[in-house]
């Protein structure tokens, strides 16, 4: 049986520059609007006036997000068309050929990794480059990425090197839908749910 | 699977995912952003409607080495993939290393983003002229042939020189192919040949710091490589952020991660925002008030003075200037820095922490803690970005934080280093410019003074270098690759007045990839080929103890009619009966043949033309491992002593004390003052200002932005939906204002208004907004400029000594629009 | 208003008109079959049985609209074993089925009263059904939790009953004015006036009822949103402003009007008030729809999704 396969990601290393999301829309010539790799800013904190002083008690923090191949993907469940499916890698995908486009999947997601392309009137979404990995090359966002933040491969592999975390806001509980994610967290991060902050780019998701 | 899309498709789904479902209005702010790099659509030779189309990504046929050439201080490379003739797809480096030791040069987001850069709508097609009649800058144009547009730069050219002096026409300020070697050195050459022209000094990234710290070092020396901080017990990063003005994958905000990831020395961030260094690296953020770094330096000092904490064997022995023992001959008693901290000198102040904490907003136990800190920590390794130069008095805010590592000693060392911006080795490129015959010089940012008041302008009143006073104003500029024309300059309404007025500069030349806003003020504007269609051979910039070599492979032939720099130079050097010269019967491919060799004479170990095509990337490794500023003057400063007058580290600058007798400030602002010391000078403006003006109470600065270096890369539609123009807010100034993140506002000051979405945030101090700098000046009818360009609210009034942009020196005030 | 999702909004709130005004309509047959000649029933209630066929065929037209392409539409049914929209297509078209059959064979009186009496049985809990169906569709979204939530079967419910009783009576009235007209101003017999006297009172009380529950969901939902905090509270932020008061304000507008529709017939002679029921059963209805519309809209608008 083929390893199912996920993500991991070093939040102390991430900057929100964006060069996965963009490297990712270049690669698959992906619109305005249609964004398979997102980066959201999650910020919060407090400031101390003291006459002319301040103090600020202050933390922030990125998470790239893409499809997370989840153990047990939502978006699967919900599709009514059986167009979203789950290869024996792990790896989510959905049949162009099938897709009506009811954006189900989109509402079900948490980690919005099913987009609409309204050209196509279908939905569209990360298949972890599987030309490349095909080619026995890393996804397009691995290998962009500046800080060397991003890495894929077996997700027990990923889970043994990093550990388990994946709940950390603004992220989901992972109990949802048990993401293939493997997250380093920042010095900062917040467990999910906790709501100390906000996503800080709302527009930019 | 189908592929989805193409840029001209029209916006799919368009709204953001957490807006999908709200009014449709709110999400309004970011839906006229992204439009607006397209504004200029119904320009003849501009726009969607004949603009070239992409192919869907593809792997290609082939990859070529190419790179981002624009002016962000890195220097990545980029793998264009063609396919039939078209851009499919940008990779970049898939050599080097994931260590500190030649690190692979991924590209950052900008790079990334290449093939809509070069495929845009807003790509100039045909070389066209402002139509008659109409005002510059109101961006009515007709299209002309080439042979139509180099004849009446040549023939205007030779009129300007004739009629008012070669020293009337002026090659502007430009970095847009910072990057470029035949790229950007054709222009230059081409007037040097022609007799020269009005040079510059400075830059506007780096006036003051270039210009004074010359005055404390002898020369602007860059400090310890990053990569040196593996050797350090403190790393403060002084208004310095190269996770984000730096985000190469093979340069300083890469060297920078690596270092903590691998050391964990601790380190402090002090910058008015929580940049995405603070965000990334920082063990202690402190938020400072823009401006105020000579006063928290003045305190540390105090701190460091007064607990024992100075290096005095250090001082005593490489400086002039900190104690009334080592002061130059003749100076009065009293001016030694050690009395100006103590307060013993003739300001009478002692510069305690709590008179900082109520300059700067920092309280007095966190200044006492840094000074501590940095006194106890050696070595410690401080480095400054240039925000804190680019102030009204910006020359004392850079001068005064070196005073830190002078008074520690931690100059010279592994481990420190001198106080400027990290360190890096450098690449001996040959490159294809021309001196200037020129001499006569004036600060890359006097230029509009020169248009308007050029004759009247003097060494002593405005920094003119090379003789006492101009001859006369500039009546022709011709501007490369470069948005300094209206966009990066100070009080666009002001320059937008004076261009407008084509009887002061008598011809504008514009050359130009897209229509930027400097492109509209054009006479005569020429398209350029990007150098996705060009051939260079280039070399790294700041990238920390690895320096390197590409060659840009010309990918794609000339978009539309577009020629390349060296194409269009080549054919305005015949019509100026300089071809001869300007070519040395060399094409542009046997030019970068020319310049490999001449490179391999230094470098023997340097790849061929077919190495590098295979190859990619030569690096070179730093021998000495990690580099360290000053190393040999802090050996034997006797047999290698710096190249101020004394030899010595000028904390007294002798050269300062007596230019403050001679140079005028007739007419100038509060703040326009030279010290010999490194002193705090409130300025105009300035922080002591903001808390008492009620008008424009607000501070704002401009940090650079992911999205853009400077303005390049700014109509790039990926680049505007991944990093749309934002003004940073606090949290607390916000609440007062009413103000909710993403709400549309208003920014404005007596000189301009700019209207953009507020990012309400923690991460920057109250009392200080920041504008991203380089958004593209777009006035609507009223005058409200709803690109957002920080220059908007800035203004032209120089700092004092280097005569630069003081362009984070604002006060303004902000309300919902 | 918020329109996105003008599709949704357009199809579930006239799916759930068209179940609830068939087992009212069912209710007043069973009911009243007990007292009146069913010819004297029939002729009364055929006409709006008539009427739901068109409501649910635009509802299902509009749904299409909500396709992103809808050449892939017979796909929809694939995952019925998984997905809760699949299994509303396929009780959606098979309540408009079995309903047109149900239609046909009272038009064409095919076979035994008492067959067609299971079919339209059987239609009715395939209505009932649909409208479970579909509130599964949000309330199963554990990512949204502005609609994983017991309001959302009871809001869905309550339209359902709600705007089939008013559509009911309005069908009722439309029909009788109708058939005056036809009649040339003829007065109803007296066991026509009798039937709808009865009728109405019954479909009234029944919508005043069900707006008294729509004011218990709605600021219980409210709460309970802001109380939870996050992307909850986000969604309760939409129940303010204009058009959250314009939704109280019709509804509260059709409720009294409804008030003024079953005072008069409580003390009313029959003829007088026969134009005046008209005006007020159709304006009640029409307020309400408009109401039920914008809380539809409402509905869709408060999505917030948990995560990012």
């Amino acid at each position: 049986m083929a390893a199912e396969l996920g993500f991991h990601f070093d939040q102390t290393l991430c900057n929100g520059c964006k060069a996965c999301s963009v490297a990712c829309k270049d690669k698959h010539d992906l619109p305005v609007g249609v964004t398979w790799r997102r980066v959201a800013e999650y910020s919060g904190g407090t400031w101390q006036r003291d006459g002319n002083t301040v103090v600020p008690n202050v933390f922030s923090y990125y998470t790239s997000i893409a499809c997370n191949h989840c153990e047990d993907p939502i978006c699967v469940r919900v599709c009514p068309t059986t167009a979203m499916s789950q290869g024996p890698d792990g790896v989510v995908t959905v049949d162009q050929d099938v897709c009506v486009g009811c954006r189900y999947c989109e509402w079900a997601c948490p980690y919005s990794a099913p987009q609409f392309d309204a050209e196509a009137g279908h939905m569209t979404k990360c298949d972890l480059c599987a030309d490349y990995r095909s080619e026995g090359k890393d996804p397009a966002c691995v290998a962009a990425c500046p800080s060397r933040a991003l890495s894929y491969g077996p997700v027990e592999e990923l889970r043994a090197e990093h550990g388990d975390l994946a709940g950390v806001e603004p992220l989901p509980d992972p109990a949802i839908t048990r993401p293939r994610l493997v997250i380093t967290p920042h010095r900062d991060a917040q467990p999910s749910g906790s709501g100390t902050g906000s996503v800080a780019n709302p527009e930019e998701l | 699977m189908t592929t989805v899309g193409t840029q001209e498709k029209p916006q799919a789904a368009g709204l953001p995912r957490r807006s999908f479902l709200k009014w449709s209005g709110a999400a309004g702010g970011g839906a006229v952003l992204v439009g607006a790099g397209a504004s200029f659509g119904l320009l003849p030779g501009v726009g969607a409607a004949n603009a070239a189309r992409m192919s869907p990504a593809d792997s290609g046929d082939k990859a070529v080495w190419n790179a981002c050439l624009v002016n962000c201080g890195s220097r990545c490379a980029l793998r264009l993939h063609v396919k039939d003739g078209t851009l499919v797809k940008v990779g970049t480096d898939d050599t080097g290393s994931d260590g500190l030791d030649g690190p692979q040069l991924r590209a950052c987001v900008r790079g990334r983003s290449f093939r809509h850069r070069v495929y845009n709508p807003d790509r100039l097609k045909t070389p066209m002229r402002r139509k008659p009649g109409t005002k510059r800058g109101a961006g009515e144009w007709e299209e002309i042939s080439w042979d139509e547009a180099l004849d009446t730069i040549a023939s205007e050219h030779a009129r300007v020189v004739k009629e008012h002096g070669q020293e009337a026409v002026y090659l502007q300020y430009a970095s847009g192919t910072a990057g470029g070697n035949i790229t950007s050195g054709c222009w230059s050459r081409l007037l040097s040949l022609a007799g020269g022209y009005l040079g510059y000094y400075g830059s506007y990234s780096t006036s003051q710091i270039t210009y004074a710290m010359p005055f404390t070092y002898g020369a602007r020396i860059e400090s310890n490589s990053i990569g040196d901080t593996v050797h350090s017990n403190l790393v403060i990063y002084w208004g310095d952020n190269p996770v984000e003005t730096r985000m190469s994958g093979g340069g300083n905000m890469y060297n920078a991660q690596v270092a903590k990831k691998d050391f964990k020395t601790r380190t402090i961030v002090i910058d008015p925002r929580y940049s995405e260094t603070a965000l990334d690296l920082a063990d202690q953020w402190i938020p400072i008030r823009p401006g105020t770094d000579a006063a928290l330096v003045a305190a540390c000092a105090h701190v460091l003075i007064t607990e024992d904490l100075v290096d005095q064997e250090f001082l005593d022995t490489y400086c002039v200037g900190y104690d009334e023992e080592h002061m130059p001959e003749g100076i009065p008693a009293g001016s030694s820095y050690k009395s100006y901290i103590l307060g013993t000198g003739p300001d009478g102040t002692v510069k305690t922490p709590e008179w900082a904490s109520e300059i700067t907003g920092i309280p007095v136990d966190v200044i006492i803690q840094l000074a501590r800190e940095i006194g106890t920590a050696k070595p410690c390794a401080i480095m400054q970005g240039w925000g804190l130069q680019r102030q009204a008095n910006g020359e004392n805010n850079c001068r005064a934080v070196m005073m830190l590592p002078i008074l520690t000693g931690n100059v010279g060392i592994h481990g420190g280093g001198n106080g400027s911006r990290e360190g890096t080795i450098k690449f001996p490129l040959a490159r294809m410019g021309l001196a200037n015959p020129i001499k006569t010089k004036i600060s890359c940012f006097m230029w509009t003074d020169a248009i308007e008041r050029g004759a009247e302008m003097t060494e002593i009143a405005d920094g003119v270098q090379g003789k006492p006073q101009l001859d006369g104003p500039i009546k022709m500029i011709i501007n490369v690759a470069g948005n300094a024309m209206i966009n990066q300059h100070s009080d666009t309404t002001r320059t937008a007045k004076l261009l407008e007025d084509d009887s002061l500069c008598e011809l504008i030349v514009v050359v130009e990839n897209h229509m930027t806003s400097s492109a509209r003020y054009a006479d005569i504007l020429l398209p350029a080929t990007t150098n996705a269609e060009e051939d260079d051979f280039i070399a790294s910039e700041y990238s920390g103890d690895t320096a390197y070599a590409m060659i840009v492979d010309k990918a794609i032939e000339p978009l539309y009619d577009t020629k390349s720099h060296f194409d269009m130079c080549v054919d305005l050097s015949r019509k100026m009966g300089l071809e001869e010269e300007f070519t040395e019967g060399r094409t542009l491919q046997e030019w970068r043949t020319e310049l490999i060799a001449r490179t391999k004479k230094d470098v023997p170990s340097l790849y061929s033309e077919q190495e590098f095509r295979d190859k990619g990337v030569f690096r070179l490794s730093n021998p000495d491992g990690t580099f360290v500023a000053s190393k040999a003057f802090r050996e034997d400063p006797v047999a290698n002593p710096l190249t101020t007058p004394s030899g010595k580290i000028e904390i007294f600058s002798e050269r300062l004390w007596e230019r403050s007798k001679v140079w005028t400030f007739d007419g100038g602002k509060k703040g326009d003052k030279l010290t010999a010391l490194p002193e705090h000078v409130p300025t105009w403006e300035g922080a002591e200002e903001a808390l008492t003006n009620e008008k424009y109470p607000l501070q704002c600065i401009g940090h650079h932005y992911k999205g853009r270096t400077h303005s390049s890369y700014g109509s790039v539609d990926w680049l505007i939906e991944a990093h749309p123009q934002v003004v940073w807010m606090n949290t607390l100034d916000a609440r007062d204002r009413g103000i909710d993140n993403d709400d549309v506002v208003r920014v404005f000051n007596d000189r301009g208004v700019i209207q953009l979405p507020a990012r309400v945030t923690p991460r920057i101090m109250p009392g200080v907004l920041s504008v991203p700098q380089g958004a593209w000046y777009s006035p609507d009818k009223d005058g409200v400029d709803t690109g957002g360009c920080i220059n908007t609210l800035t203004d032209w009034h120089p700092s004092p000594l280097s005569k630069g942009n003081p362009q984070h020196t604002n006060l303004v005030q902000v309300e919902k629009a | 208003m918020h329109t996105a999702e003008l599709p949704m909004i357009v199809f579930t709130v006239a799916a759930q008109m068209s179940v609830g005004a068939f087992v009212v309509l069912g209710i007043v047959q069973v009911v009243a079959g007990r007292k009146f000649a069913a010819g004297t029933v029939e002729k009364m209630t055929d006409t709006a049985l008539y009427a739901i066929g068109p409501v649910m065929v635009l509802g299902l037209i509009a749904s299409m609209f909500h396709m992103g392409d809808p050449m892939h539409s017979l796909n929809v049914i694939r995952h019925f074993d998984s997905s809760w929209l699949s299994r509303e297509i396929v009780f959606g078209v098979g309540f408009a089925g079995l309903g047109f059959l149900f239609a046909l064979a009272q038009w064409f009186k095919w076979g035994s009263a008492r067959l067609r009496q299971v079919l339209a049985g059987v239609t009715a809990v395939v209505g009932l059904c649909l409208v479970f169906v579909m509130s599964m569709i949000y309330y199963t979204l554990e990512t949204v939790p502005a609609w994983h939530t017991w309001a959302t079967p009871a809001q869905f419910f309550a339209t359902t009953f709600l705007l089939g009783s008013l559509a009911v009576g309005a069908a009722f009235m439309g029909s009788i004015m109708w058939r005056r007209r036809s009649a040339g101003g003829a007065e109803l017999d007296e066991s026509t006036a009798a039937l709808l006297t009865g009728s109405l009172k019954g479909v009234g009380l029944g919508a005043v009822a069900m707006l008294g529950v729509e004011f218990v969901i709605i600021p219980l939902h409210i709460s309970n949103l802001s109380a939870a905090g996050g992307a909850a509270a986000e969604s309760a932020a939409v129940f303010s402003g204009v058009w959250f008061v314009a939704r109280l304000v019709l509804v509260f507008a059709g409720a009294g009007l409804l008030g003024v529709f079953l005072y008069r017939y409580a003390s009313h002679a029959k003829d007088a008030g026969v134009r005046m029921l008209a005006i007020v059963a159709t304006s009640a209805f029409v307020l309400v729809l408009a109401g039920e519309l914008i809380g539809r809209s409402q509905f869709y608008e408060q999505m917030t999704r948990i995560g990012m």
